[in-house]
């Protein structure tokens, strides 16, 4: 188990540092603003008192390495600042967005993930056919649809054409937990269709990747029945790749979630970031970078993770 | 039940039963099980389902003409060892094809099939489709055809500059990286992690956000983030030929590195380059037109896909489908290149298994 | 024949065709081969590489591998009619009644479950045991098939055990229901020989034990002149001829069975080392070398080679043959040693050799595929050296590239505009042989050139090698596992295990004892064409010691 533990400890230690590369670079790519920080952000009509009592305000008299490890150790236990443009902290501007966008991502992997890997083993059982042909069409023309196309396909279908479901998705009020499944139906729809088509394709080539091993022709040569072949013998196997895909996945659903969450209106930290970013409100920016990034980089882990835990010459050593 | 419904499964029942009869057991099952969801779709959805269903198939239909006609098309006008090729396109690939071929006219052509200009106002704000505007007037009163022609040209061209660079810097940093191994190869390796780590749209948002949207900032900075996939690609495919018995004796010829790659490693690695080009360009093209669709990508007045669809938006709680027309039109180029990248893959792993 | 009676007939191919599809059209691979196999007979398949045994194994199964389709004949197991059995069928023989042993067992084996889970699947599975009573019977077959520790080796996962025992652990699997036939599919191809020897004699015995019938397949006359009752001969999917093996080695009736026979006759006389004083062209000197990160990997190498001199380098897989190459090509400076190329040290990487030294050391590699790039024509592929070291333009450089395939013995006009891809094996191995040559080199590297190639086209490599070494006074070393071309080939003989050197010398010493006992267990594991050499090796060595002395 020796070995196992050390490979994981290092795949922890490898995305810790490119957590600390990316949060400098998140960063600095602020400090990089051509002109001083304060100045851009109140603009040239702006008086010198004002641009100095931001400067203050945001800490900007300080040398940089000093600001960025004050940033990075607020960061750490979840204070990000105060916002630019409201004054507020920005923990109370993304805080509860953040909340209501893993709400939404968690809704449509709930759905998707099970969905895709099923969808994805049955096409691959079904490779060549009709059925496999019209999927392959199917995926393809779903990936290749903007998220956007898709949320408003399916606000003129759904909520305008047959209004079954709102087409803004809201959550003000207190909602009951069907309520809010169904005001977010759409919204997770539309990153359903995205994301499963994906994994679908990936869980389709991963399996029919493992088919074609040695081991798999001497099991269909010992009699073993096709069923079979596929759950003992291909998917053992298949536990790493398909790990990967999901993860891949659920890292693209946080991309997808941006768009999403503008298109259906929905109080979420990727429509935060969207606004702050059209002000240029740097702290919120710097801080929905940072927990994206974040969680992107946690899910890869958990998928390398994952891999090393299934893989049999890794867990069962010489 | 009026004469439409009658024909409608008088059609389909004679087509599954004159299949049957000639053994296309493929055809037979595909037609009645139309048959069979019809009758349910029919009771459910009535007259107007039928419909939708029979314009749908003749769409369908209409497409895949076009398409084989095309095919046929391109086998003619090209020489024998292309035309070989050609002849094994599925009927999607060759409507790939034929779609970029359309695209690639209205974009060259653009201000020739144009009928006004793209920032020119001529009507009231969202007037209707007459005969001087195809499809009505956008929120500003411009022409939404006119508009849609030239955005072929601004959203396309700037996708294409942006995934050449992305392209550029990815390939050559591959190929230099899998020739020289050692510390270069290991540093360019963490570089792309690092920038890979990074989801694609928030870094595009947070560069922009700082550099602000200029067209050459939106080039740099989507070439920079898409161009660590392409560095990967690269650095597999030119790592699987670097192991290769010539690429050694090549070295040991004394060759430099430049020759190992242009002679030796670059005709190798054309057939998985050319398809990753077209799925990079299709990431490219979503993520300018998804920035574009958040008003970060190409300003106004230039027409511009993306920042179409987020203009008119409001139209679609009417019922009216414009604003879903330009998004109709990137989604229709991405699956374009996907069935023609798809076809390529599969061709190349076919002959893989040679 | 007369050992089996006709009633006992168990499984009867007649006129069987097989289709691959190749460039969206199906071309036939087996052109109606017929084929009649008794209860407890061994058939030999043998054949060059395309000749179609393995299609044949695979579709005396009822199976055929995706890309190739059974499109006529029939096949007829027991009295069923397998090629118009439903798949449910077909199944139920699978496993139960046919069986089946893999190339190669360390992929054939599912790496995610344990060696005995495997097993007995397909006991449990066809209701023959219960579970634990498989069990038992694996830990007896595997004590039979002389593995190591039979109470507790099934209970490790593939990739914790060796390739011979796998291997063996793979016959016990296909033995485990007890099958009227087994088919072997190139068992021993990937093993070492001394590792080979111990495969064989289990398979052998536990046929002979439980009077399988079995199709042993296999490109090696040798090997398969132990393992046979019957052989039948093929090519390019046609029958040769078919007779018993003593018939079959003694009297070979069909030309191209007398000319694979005829191979391992060729041989050229011993040259022996010049006495005036030059140096060796090249001479490895105490070299020590370890990859990158890895365990020391030569351990204090030292061998001559003399101008026109063929050295050959033996040793099984992980001997350090091929890393004593890259250490004189400079691929790989060694830790602690040098090289000297006449008498001169040359500088250990090969980036900081000067073009004349990078000139005189040449090399050839075993798989053509490889070393060639299949997207430059041959004639850039011969002709770049020689503008490169030469700086030959134009119709100079077009004449000595037509020299050059003049002198491989291949038409210029003919291959001058080709691409590899479009050459036979031979052919490719020649084109990389000019390549060599073009630098003008002498002293050329050949890396196990021959073992990638069929007996018959092999033979016509090392000819060649021979007339060019004569004609150009070229020295080779020559790495190979393949004693039969050291005979046939070498001058001296350098024999390698684990990194070391354990002895070395003239040829003819080296193959007259007293030898080194490394050396004499490497020289006993060839297989001959003596239907009686097994036994007689397992005799003298005493059926215990065998697999001590491959598992060391």
């Amino acid at each position: 188990m020796g070995d196992v533990l050390k490979l994981i400890l290092k795949r922890l230690g490898y995305g810790l540092l490119t957590l600390l590369v990316v949060s400098i670079l998140i960063f600095f790519a602020v400090e990089l603003l051509p002109g001083d920080t304060a100045q851009a952000i109140l603009g040239q009509a702006a008086t010198p008192e004002t641009v100095a009592a931001l400067r203050t305000q945001l800490g900007l008299d300080q040398p940089a390495p000093i600001r960025y490890l004050s940033w990075l150790s607020h960061a750490v236990v979840g204070d990000f600042g105060v916002s630019a443009v409201s004054g507020t902290p920005v923990v109370q501007v993304i805080g509860g967005r953040f909340i209501n966008t893993l709400f939404l991502a968690s809704y449509a992997a709930v759905i998707a993930v099970p969905l895709a890997i099923i969808l994805g083993v049955i096409v691959a059982l079904l490779r060549n056919s009709v059925f496999d042909r019209v999927a392959n069409v199917l995926t393809l023309t779903s990936i290749s649809s903007p998220e956007f196309f898709l949320g408003y396909i399916l606000i003129l279908f759904f909520a305008v054409n047959i209004p079954a479901f709102p087409a803004i998705a809201s959550l003000s009020g207190s909602l009951s937990f069907p309520e809010l499944l169904h005001r977010t139906f759409l919204p997770a729809l539309t990153l359903v269709l995205v994301v499963t088509a994906h994994m679908m394709r990936m869980t389709r080539a991963a399996i029919i990747n493992l088919l074609a091993s040695p081991y798999i022709e001497m099991a269909r040569l010992k009699g073993v029945p096709p069923w079979k072949v596929i759950v003992k013998h291909a998917l053992p196997n298949a536990w790493a790749p398909i790990i990967n895909v999901v993860a891949l996945n659920l890292a693209y659903l946080i991309t997808g979630v941006v768009l999403v969450e503008v298109v259906f209106v929905y109080p979420g930290i990727g429509q935060a970031l969207v606004d702050a970013v059209s002000k240029r409100d740097f702290p919120v920016v710097q801080a929905a970078s940072l927990i994206f990034a974040a969680t992107f980089i946690l899910l890869n882990l958990t998928a390398d993770v994952g891999a090393i835990l299934t893989n049999p010459r890794l867990r069962h050593p010489k | 039940m009026n004469e439409f419904v009658i024909a409608y499964f008088a059609a389909l029942i004679i087509a599954s039963c004159l299949a049957a009869y000639f053994k296309y057991t493929r055809a037979f099952m595909l037609v009645f099980s139309l048959t069979l969801v019809s009758i349910i779709v029919g009771i459910i959805g009535g007259t107007s389902a039928l419909w939708t269903i029979t314009i749908f198939a003749g769409l369908l239909a209409l497409a895949a003409a076009l398409s084989y006609a095309f095919r046929e098309f391109l086998i003619q006008i090209s020489r024998p060892g292309l035309a070989k090729e050609l002849r094994t396109a599925p009927l999607t690939a060759a409507f790939g094809m034929f779609i970029i071929f359309t695209y690639a006219i209205a974009g060259v052509f653009a201000p020739w099939i144009a009928p006004h200009g793209q920032a020119e106002v001529i009507a009231g704000a969202f007037a209707p489709a007459d005969a001087n505007m195809l499809l009505g007037a956008d929120q500003l009163g411009r022409d939404m055809f006119s508009r849609l022609i030239y955005g072929a040209r601004n959203s396309v061209g700037l996708a294409l500059v942006a995934t050449i660079g992305a392209f550029a810097l990815g390939a050559v940093s591959g190929l230099f990286a899998a020739v020289k191994g050692g510390w270069f190869d290991q540093a360019m390796g963490r570089s792309a992690d690092i920038i890979m780590s990074v989801p694609s749209l928030i870094f595009a948002l947070l560069m922009l956000s700082i550099f602000g949207t200029n067209l050459s900032i939106i080039v740099i900075v989507v070439a920079i983030i898409y161009s660590p996939r392409v560095f990967r690609l690269t650095r597999a495919v030119a790592g699987n030929i670097v192991v290769m018995d010539y690429i050694e004796a090549a070295k040991l010829r004394g060759e430099g590195d430049w020759y190992l790659i242009r002679k030796e490693i670059l005709p190798n690695c054309t057939a998985p380059l050319i398809a990753e080009f077209g799925l990079e360009f299709c990431f490219v093209f979503l993520l300018i037109a998804g920035l574009s669709f958040l008003g970060l990508g190409i300003q106004p007045p230039t027409a511009d896909w993306g920042s179409m669809v987020r203009e008119n938006a409001t139209l679609i709680s009417f019922g009216d489908i414009t604003p879903l027309i330009p998004a109709a039109a990137i989604a229709l180029l991405t699956v374009a290149i996907n069935f023609v990248v798809d076809w390529m893959l599969f061709r190349s792993s076919g002959l893989k298994e040679q | 024949m007369t050992r089996f009676a006709k009633k006992d007939i168990l499984l009867e191919i007649r006129d069987l065709q097989i289709q691959g599809y190749t460039d969206e059209t199906w071309i036939d691979i087996i052109k109606g081969v017929d084929l009649t196999l008794h209860r407890g007979e061994v058939l030999g398949l043998i054949g060059e590489s395309g000749a179609g045994k393995s299609t044949i194994g695979a579709a005396a199964m009822g199976y055929a591998r995706d890309g190739t389709r059974i499109s006529g004949g029939s096949i007829e197991f027991d009295g069923i009619e397998l090629t118009n059995a439903s798949q449910a069928e077909k199944r139920a023989l699978r496993g139960s009644r046919i069986a089946y042993v893999a190339q190669s067992a360390a992929a054939s084996f599912n790496p995610a479950h344990k060696i005995i889970d495997q097993h007995t699947e397909a006991p449990v599975h066809y209701r023959i045991q219960k579970r634990l009573e498989a069990q038992e019977d694996a830990m007896e077959l595997y004590e039979r098939l002389r593995l190591p520790n039979p109470q507790e080796i099934g209970f490790r996962y593939p990739h914790q055990v060796s390739g011979g025992q796998l291997q063996r652990a793979m016959t016990a699997m296909a033995m485990a229901c007890r099958p009227d036939l087994i088919i072997f599919d190139e068992p021993t191809t990937a093993l070492d020989v001394t590792t080979q020897i111990e495969v064989l004699a289990a398979i052998r015995d536990i046929v002979d034990q439980f009077n399988t019938a079995a199709i042993y397949i296999t490109h090696d006359l040798a090997v398969v002149a132990q393992m046979a009752d019957t052989i039948k001969v093929l090519l390019k999917g046609e029958e040769v001829e078919e007779a018993s093996t003593k018939e079959m080695l003694d009297n070979p009736q069909e030309d191209y069975t007398k000319s694979l026979w005829a191979v391992r006759s060729f041989k050229r006389p011993q040259k022996s080392r010049p006495t005036d004083g030059t140096p060796p062209i090249i001479a490895v000197k105490n070299v020590d070398a370890a990859y990158p990160g890895g365990a020391k990997v030569l351990d204090d190498v030292s061998f001559d080679i003399y101008p026109g001199m063929t050295v050959a380098v033996v040793g099984e897989s992980g001997s350090g043959k091929s890393t004593t190459a890259r250490c004189i090509t400079g691929l790989l400076p060694p830790l602690k040693g040098e090289i000297l190329f006449k008498g001169d040290p040359m500088p250990a990487k090969y980036k900081d050799r000067s073009l004349d030294q990078l000139r005189q050391a040449q090399m050839i590699y075993q798989m053509a595929d490889t070393a060639l790039n299949p997207k430059v024509r041959i004639s850039e592929i011969i002709g770049r050296p020689a503008q490169f070291y030469s700086g030959l333009k134009g119709t100079a450089l077009k004449q000595r590239v037509d020299e050059l395939l003049d002198l491989i013995e291949l038409e210029p006009s003919k291959y001058y505009d080709r691409y590899p891809p479009e050459l036979s094996g031979g052919q490719k191995q020649r084109i990389g042989i000019a390549r060599a040559l073009a630098a003008e080199p002498e002293f050329i590297i050949c890396d196990e050139v021959t073992s990638a190639l069929d007996q018959l086209v092999a033979e016509g490599i090392l000819k060649l090698l021979d007339r060019l070494q004569r004609d150009l006074g070229l020295a080779y070393m020559f790495i190979t596992h393949d004693l039969a071309t050291v005979r046939s080939i070498a001058d001296e003989v350098v024999v390698m295990q684990h990194g070391k050197v354990v002895e070395q010398g003239p040829k003819e010493e080296m193959f007259t004892p007293p030898h080194h006992p490394y050396t004499d267990l490497l020289l006993s594991s060839v297989p001959e064409m003596d239907p009686e050499w097994l036994t007689t090796v397992l005799e003298e060595r005493g059926v215990d010691n065998i697999g001590d002395a491959a598992d060391v």
